[in-house]
Parts: structure tokens; sequence; C-alpha cells
């Protein structure tokens, strides 16, 4: 119920916010590590779209990244293994005026919480997605993880890994309902800005696939892009992301790209030879699962109490018909 | 014979100057009616807008359906194209015809009640009609019933929204309050704590330990006193309301009072429970913000109390009456000098004026007075206006929901025949003539349209609105049976015609005397005054057995003719009002001519801050990732959007500067030449430092 006189209650408290107010602890992730890049931008967000920390949350499994909420002066949920999808779920049905994030690693996600990422793209609700690929397992040292590229050597594959990689980007466009997905990488700190502020502005379930440095456990491993800037594919529309003059300059390999085209965005994700950065797919007509499940009328505890008494007591034997039957 | 022919047109004109006939000019007492009304005899047999469904808890905008329409509908779900459908359509069409003269002999139900009468063969086609609701014809009772169910509609849809929103703050703050509680001393006592646990294991807990172990935990921060006090009072309001119905299965229906009455038949009664209820409706609107603010955590005592504290009538903006139901006024034409001065008093009212007589003997202001209301409402400016004959109102349906639904006050002027009408032709046929022959034009006035004048104000809704008079084709046969056509314009004549009482302004000549110096009233008037004086205005009309005959017009009532006429070119001017001209585009200055193979300002800018040997950072592409800060923090610090940049050059060494560049994993940083030349091992830095200049 927006009013002209609430708005002017609201003026009367003048609410900026600052970069400081959504740091929580302080990092310990190793120096390098491309987390602290997603942890700088998503905070520059929360400032930019002035979130209200009281009302932002950030929801995570297990892992690295997982630790994000601790570091964000908001409400936060770190999660069990693989459960991040579920648990944000349920805070969006519960709370839907809330703001909630999910940070999940390729671990967490692609791994343990497989069944749940894929069924969380299908119900297509309201929530930012960070899945922060570092292609390994980094809180357990060393362990394959589903996104490791074939033949990496690791502890829990010390022969090289057998199987090839599994490409997020590629499930998430293949499931029914999917309506935003997008790779950013963390070493372009304006793209990964923008690309998550889209995801942020798209109503409905925004994936992001952030490819990450993890310098102590895959050190030199994304050398190639990071010191070649044409290996990376800065995909540009009208309706996507719009690059800067300086940034075109440094990096000159872009092409357009509708977000609408899925059969566009799922060539762009399989391509082995490009790191394709950018908006793939944006379809802001998908119906959310809040809003297809949305109840009519409020709530209250004393009406949850009643439906649940009388389903209950359909299913309740009572003394008096154990006594009718038994006569 | 031959004096006989020169007299005719001389009794004619004096007729036409003194209303009294003679010689061969008979007076009118037989009922007439225009020519071009000849075909509608029968209405039962015709398939028009009327009888019209007020469909009950429509699911969208469609609040009312032509029987019509609603027929077609079946028609097309159930009768198969060709002739196959044949028979199933004619069974259908036969039960609508059925249930149209039912309706016109007064018959009033339920759609499907009428249809079990009219077809109680068809019990499967009645159940496919797929709506249901009030059937209402074109009557004297129509505008009243029509506007009614609309703006019933329109206030259930107000109704949902209303309580989605209290039914939301109320939970929340009862949250508030719940959560308050389990959190207080209070409700960690030993009964509360029992309470909360079902009856069957009371036994197997031991509640006064846990209360204790709890109340050791307790957080010191429960709700504050002014806080909560703040949200019981809002809570307390928000239940008791009285504005709506309250929602079903809600606590709030729990409550006995009932809620307030909206529809009124005087102006000023409605002034009065809007005065009356003033004072509730303050409370109830400062509560909603409140609760709005506590909900949201936004409710800040500095700021807020003192703006509470002075909450008035004077607080309330317009924004927050239209969440409340619209006052509805139903009153008759002599009740608009009220009329307008509620309007303009800015209360969510709207209001519908009901003209029953145009042709009262005496008043010759045919159309005049539209034009006055016309430019009134336009003079109120926010005031949406919409004005049209009972006949037309389901054509304007959609008008009509947009009237209802404006945020602000409307006025709907409805003529809609007398209850004792002098005229033998049905109220739909008397009405649409009114419109047709422009003694009561339709206009609308829609404030949200646009912002000016000629895109608020719009009289398209009249019949051929760029013509004095709508023309229409007259098909007849003549004695000799062969078919002729021409094109007759309708006009206020035509109107004046079908009363009885305006009898004496015509007299008919019989066909034998029939010559070129009467012309039709449209072509009359438009003659100058010297030429008009030599001839005679007629019209055409049938009589009983559909015979052609001609009336001549006196000049009384041609002089109203011409006063309607020029009320008719006054309202349609009115949406022609021009918007005043819009101001030369003021010459920009001419823009700079850009080179586009210079180099950005803004880089251009850095670079020229930038002292050649000093070390700097491409500060918009660093990461974050720590590295150089770990380094040196005082060197190497953070800006605003946590990217790095250098501090103070001088707060380490170069060789901190070096090793921070090789360990930039973005390579962003440039570590310049060395400050200190005295430093160790300066010759192989430089060296290392290279790569990054």
């Amino acid at each position: 119920m927006t009013v002209a006189l609430r708005q002017c209650l609201l003026h009367l408290q003048d609410e900026h916010h600052t970069l400081e107010d959504y740091e929580g602890g302080v990092p310990r992730w190793c120096n390098g590590c491309g987390d602290n890049a997603i942890l700088a931008a998503v905070q520059r967000l929360c400032r930019g779209e002035d979130l209200r920390p009281e009302r932002t949350v950030f929801v995570s499994g297990i892992g690295c990244s997982s630790r994000f909420p601790h570091y964000m002066g908001t409400y936060g949920f770190h999660g069990i293994h693989g459960r991040a999808f579920p648990i944000a779920e349920g805070l969006k049905m519960a709370r839907p005026d809330l703001d909630v994030f999910v940070n999940t690693g390729d671990g967490d996600c692609c791994s343990i919480g497989a069944a749940h990422w894929i069924h969380a793209v299908r119900y297509n609700m309201n929530l930012t997605v960070l899945l922060h690929d570092n292609f390994v397992y980094g809180l357990t040292k060393k362990q394959a993880s589903p996104t490791s590229p074939k033949g990496l050597k690791s502890n829990t594959t010390p022969r090289g890994a057998f199987l090839d990689a599994l490409n997020p980007l590629s499930v998430t466009l293949g499931v029914p309902s999917v309506s935003f997905v997008a790779q950013a990488v963390d070493w372009i700190p304006q793209v990964l800005y923008e690309i998550i502020a889209a995801a942020y502005r798209h109503r409905g379930f925004s994936f992001v696939r952030i490819i990450q440095r993890c310098p102590e456990f895959m050190p030199g491993m994304l050398d190639p892009w990071l010191q070649d800037p044409s290996k990376t594919l800065l995909l540009t529309h009208d309706n996507g992301l719009e690059l800067a003059p300086e940034l075109a300059r440094i990096y000159k390999n872009h092409r357009e790209h509708d977000p609408l085209d899925i059969d566009g965005a799922r060539r762009l994700a399989s391509s082995a030879d490009e790191l394709p950065v950018g908006i793939l797919y944006r379809n802001p007509d998908v119906p959310c699962y809040e809003d297809l499940r949305r109840a009519g009328q409020a709530r209250p505890v004393e009406r949850i109490r009643g439906c649940l008494e009388a389903e209950l007591d359909k299913v309740t034997v009572w003394p008096a018909d154990d006594a009718g039957s038994a006569a | 014979m031959i004096m006989d022919q020169t007299a005719q047109p001389q009794r004619q004109i004096a007729f036409h100057l003194t209303g009294t006939p003679g010689g061969h000019l008979e007076p009118v007492d037989s009922s007439f009616r225009p020519a071009l009304l000849a075909r509608y005899r029968d209405l039962a047999s015709l398939r028009y807008d009327f009888p019209v469904v007020l469909v009950e808890d429509p699911a969208d905008d469609a609040y009312v359906r032509s029987l019509t329409s609603t027929v077609d509908g079946v028609l097309q779900e159930l009768a198969p194209r060709g002739i196959e459908g044949e028979q199933v359509r004619r069974h259908v069409l036969r039960a609508e015809r059925e249930i149209r003269s039912l309706v016109a002999q007064g018959a009033r139900g339920m759609l499907t009640d009428l249809w079990e009468r009219a077809a109680p063969d068809l019990p499967d086609v009645g159940a496919r009609l797929n709506v249901d609701g009030e059937i209402a014809d074109c009557d004297r009772e129509l505008p009243r019933r029509l506007v009614e169910h609309a703006w019933q509609n329109v206030q259930r849809r107000k109704a949902g929204r209303f309580h989605a929103d209290v039914n939301r703050l109320v939970q929340t703050l009862s949250d508030i309050l719940r959560a308050a509680f389990i959190g207080s001393q209070a409700g960690r006592a030993p009964e509360s704590l029992r309470a909360g646990f079902g009856s069957p294991h009371h036994d197997q807990f031991d509640f006064e330990t846990m209360s204790r172990l709890l109340a050791q935990t307790a957080p010191e921060d429960e709700l504050p006193t002014d806080r909560r006090e703040r949200i019981e009072w809002a809570l307390a309001v928000l239940r008791r309301q009285r504005f709506f119905e309250p929602s079903p299965g809600t606590e709030l229906a729990q409550r006995a009072e009932r809620p307030f009455e909206y529809r009124f038949g005087r102006c000023a009664d409605a002034v009065d429970a809007f005065r009356a209820r003033l004072p509730e409706l303050v409370q109830f609107v400062k509560a909603i913000s409140i609760a709005e603010l506590e909900a949201d955590g936004r409710y800040v005592a500095s700021e807020h109390d003192a703006f509470f504290a002075d909450f008035g009538e004077e607080s309330l903006a317009r924004e927050d009456l239209t969440r409340f139901p619209d006052y509805l006024v139903t009153i008759d034409r002599d009740q608009s000098a009220a009329a307008i001065e509620l309007l303009s008093s800015g209360l969510p009212v709207k209001v519908l004026v009901e003209t029953e007589e145009l042709l009262d003997p005496g008043n010759f202001g045919f159309g005049v007075r539209s034009t006055q209301l016309a430019s009134t409402a336009v003079g109120l400016i926010d005031v949406f206006a919409l004005q049209t004959t009972s006949s037309n109102l389901y054509q304007l349906r959609d008008r009509l929901l947009a009237a209802l639904q404006y945020p602000g006050p409307a006025l709907l002027s409805v003529f809609c025949g007398s209850a004792t009408p002098s005229s033998d032709l049905p109220p739909y046929l008397t009405s649409a003539a009114a419109l047709e022959g422009r003694a009561f034009p339709a206009f609308t006035y829609d404030p949200t349209a646009g912002p000016d004048l000629p895109s608020r104000f719009s009289v398209d809704e009249n019949p051929q609105p760029e013509l004095d008079w709508p023309l229409a084709q007259l098909e007849y046969a003549d004695a000799s049976l062969q078919r002729l056509a021409e094109q007759v314009a309708f006009t206020l004549v035509d109107f004046a015609v079908c009363d009885r009482r305006y009898a004496r302004h015509f007299a008919r000549v019989p066909r034998e005397h029939w010559n070129d110096n009467t012309i039709p009233v449209d072509q009359w008037l438009s003659l100058d005054r010297s030429e008009a004086d030599a001839r005679v205005p007629h019209i055409l009309v049938v009589d009983e057995h559909d015979s052609l005959q001609r009336l001549i017009v006196d000049a009384k009532l041609m002089h109203a003719v011409r006063r309607c006429r020029e009320a008719w070119h006054a309202l349609r001017e009115l949406g022609l009002a021009r918007p005043p001209p819009e101001t030369a585009p003021v010459d920009e200055p001419p823009t700079e001519a850009i080179d586009e193979s210079a180099p950005a300002p803004a880089e251009e800018t850095v670079a020229d801050e930038r002292v050649p040997d000093e070390p700097w950072i491409e500060t918009p592409r660093c990461s974050t990732c720590n590295e150089c800060t770990a380094i040196n923090d005082r060197m190497f610090a953070y800006n605003d959007n946590k990217q790095a940049y250098i501090k103070d050059p001088d707060a380490g060494t170069f060789r901190e500067l070096v090793e921070a560049a090789e360990t930039c994993q973005v390579a962003v940083i440039h570590p310049g030449k060395p400050r200190n030349p005295n430093e160790p091992d300066l010759e192989e830095l430089v060296e290392r430092a290279q790569a990054f200049q």
C-alpha cells in the first residue's frame, strides 16, 4: 500500500548506506582469492540499490564461498552442505518482502546440492544465485569437484580427474522455467558488478556463474585468460550488458547476443574456444513459484492452527469411536 | 384550381408562423413516429443491446453483457457451423426472443431463471450460459441499476485490496507482539512454556526448571513500552474498521458492528455522512501509516511522534481517500446545483444525475443544459464527467467503469425517460431518439486522458458527431410499390414529434398537397433568413399503418431547434480548444565536434594528473584480492568501491611496490621509479619493475 502519506513519512528518515554498513567479519579467504572480488561487488550492489541490511539475507551451503554470509553486515544463514537452495526457497516463501541471495560453490551446488539446484531453477523463485566456481574443493584442501577440468590431479584424483567437467551453464539452460543465466569472471570488476546488478534486478531465479581464481590450489589455471583479454568473449546487447569504452579497448573480443535467444545462449554456454562473459539468457515472463502459490489471504497463526486441527481431526481415533466399534 | 395551388404555400407559411392549422392542413391528433423509427415497432424480435445481464461476481471488467452476446457465446460453443447447427441455433434464438419479450412485459429475475421460463426444453443450454446475473431492460430503472452494479464491482475490488493490506499489517504487527512476548520474561514463565506444549506431554517436562534456565539467557531488549502501546493502538484501530465489510474467515469478521452505508439519495446526506465519519477515517489513516512504518521497521520515534501527534483532517491527501469506498449519490435533475457543489468539494463521490424530462412544455432549452453541465464539469478540472442516455449506457460500459474507478469525484448524467411517458415509444427508442436528435448529447471529460482539454473532452460517443444532425438511409415503397431510398436527417424535431404534448407544433400535409414549398428540417435550417421565410420545414413520419406522412413544423419549435443546434456546436467546440502554442525551441549552443581519434578526456586527465615516474594503480580494474594490502596496508589502501590505490608511496619501499606488482594477478600495479636512491638492490628491482611500467 504505497500512498503519498507514507512516502512523506519515509522521507522524514533519510536512509543512505555506505559500503561499511554491509561489512561483517574480516574475510578469512586467502589473499588473491576471487571470493574477495565477489564480496566487494556484492557490497557495492547493496550500497547502489540501497538495500536495507535488516531486509537482506545471504544463504549459503558449505565451502570456501559459503563463508560469504559471515562477511556481510546483513542477515545470513550458513546452512548445510548442498542445502542452500531449499533454505532460501523456504525463506522467500515465508518472507517474500526480503531480498534473498544464495552463495554456493561448484562442489556445494553441482555435486551434493545438484538435485536442489535443478529444482530451484525449475521453481524460478525470485532469488539471486551466485555460483562461486573455482573448479576445486578448497576448504577440504584440494579435492576434485564436478567442474574440475579433466586430468586435474587432486587429493581425490591423484592420477588426474577421469571425467569431463560439468558445465553449470548448460545444465541450467536445459531446465524448463529457466529465466536468467549469466557468466562473470572475478577479475573484471566492472562487468562482475553489472552482471550481479542485472541478476538482482531480474525478478526470478537469477543464476550467475562466477569463474574465480583459487591461488592456493589452482595457481595459474586461469592465467591464459588473465593475460590474454582476447580469450574472453564479452556479450553485449541493448537489453544486456553495455561495455564502457575503456573496457572495450582492453577487451576487444565482444559479440552482440540477444538475452532472449535461448538457442544462442546454449551454443555460447557450450563453447570450448572462448570464455563467454555476460548475460546469456533473460526472460522476465517466466512466472515465479511464490506468485503461483501465493495465498489469497493472510494466514495468521490461529488460522494455520485451526486448519491443522481440522486435518488432524480427520484421522483422529476418538475414545468414543473405539467404544462404539468395540460394541 | 390555380388559386388553390397558390394558396397552399401561404397556408403552410401561416401555420409555420402562427401554429394554427387551416385549409388543407390537418391538426396532428393521432400518434406518429419518425420515419426512421418505422422499422423498430417490434423490439422483441430485434437482436440489439438490450436487455443486459448484470453479471454476478465477474472475474474481469465484463460486469455487464448484452443478452445477445451471451447467447452468441453459447451458440459458438454448442451449435456446429453450417447446416448441422441450424436447428440448435433456431431453438436458442427463439428462447432469446422469448426472454426479450418477457422482460419487455416487466419480468425480472436472474438470467438462468428466465431461461428456464422461456425455454424449459433447453436446460442444457441454460446450464452452459457461463454467466448469470439480474436481467435489466432499457427502462426508467436501468441507469440506477447499472451504475449501482458497476459501482459495487469497483468497491468489491477495492475491498479485496483493502483487506489484503489490512490483514497483512494485522498479521505482521501481531507477529511483532508475539515475538516480543516469547522473548520476554512473561513468555518464559512456566505457565507460558506449559501452554506451548501439547497437554499429553506435560508430565515429561519440568517447566519450572526450564523457565529458570531460559530466564538466565532472556534478552534484555524487550519491546519498549511506547512502541508496544503504539502497535497495540494501531492493531485495535485496524481491527475495528467499519469502512468495508470484513473479509470472511478472518478475526475482523467476528465483530458485530455493521459497516458504513455509502449509497445516498441526497447530496446533503452524503456530505453529512462523510463529515460524521471523518474522525474515524483520520484515525484509520493514522493507524495504517503507523502500521506500515512499524511493519517495515522504519518508525523513528524522534521523527514520527511529532508528526502523528498533530495528525488531523488536514493531514489527509486525496490519495489517502482512494483506498476507501466511494460515495454513490443518485439524484434527479432538480438537485444539479447541489451536485456541482458536492463534486467541487473534492470528496470521493460518484454522483448519478438522472434526467427524466426533456420536453416539459414551456421549456425549449434542449441541449443547452447539457452544454452548461459539460462546461461546469470541465471547469471543475479534476472531476470525471460522463453524459449519455440510457440506450447508450451499454455501449459506454467501459467509460462508465473508468468513471467509477477514477480516483476522484465523478459526475454521471443520464437521460432515463419519464416514469409516466407521454409517448408511445418504448423507453429504449425515446432514449435513443434523444441522443440521435441532439436533445441530450453524450460526452465524456476524463481528467486522466491527457494534459489538455482536447484530449480529455470527447463527443465521439454521439452518432456522426462531425455533422449537425446524424443522417440515415430511409427506404420505402411509393404508391406504385417501387423501392425508393433517400438520406434523411434525424433532428430534434423527430424527437419532439414522438411526444403527444408537442402535437400542436405540427400539422399534417395530406399527400395530394405535397409540394416543393416544404423542405426537410435540416435543409431548412441551412437556408438564410430570407429564403427560409419563403419555405416551410417538414419531417417525414409514419402513422400507425406505417404510411409515410409529411408534417410541417411551426416557428416556435424551429426556434428551439436552432438553439439546440447552437448548443451542440458549443459542446463540440469545447473539445476543440487549442492548447497554447508551443514555445519556440531555444537554439542550443552548437556541440563541439568530437574528435574520435583523440583519447577520452577522463583518460587524458588521469594521464595528465599522473606524475611521471610515480607509482600508480589502475584502480577500476582492481579485483580486491587483498594481495597488495597484505604486503603493506599503509602504502596500498582501498577506496570507497573497495578497489586499491596508492595511498602513500613513501609509506613503504620500492621493493614492496615491485613485489606487489608481481603478485597482482590482474597486473594493475605500476611501481614507477625508485624514490629512495639508497635502497638496497635497486638495480635488480628496477629491472624487475620494467615489466610493469
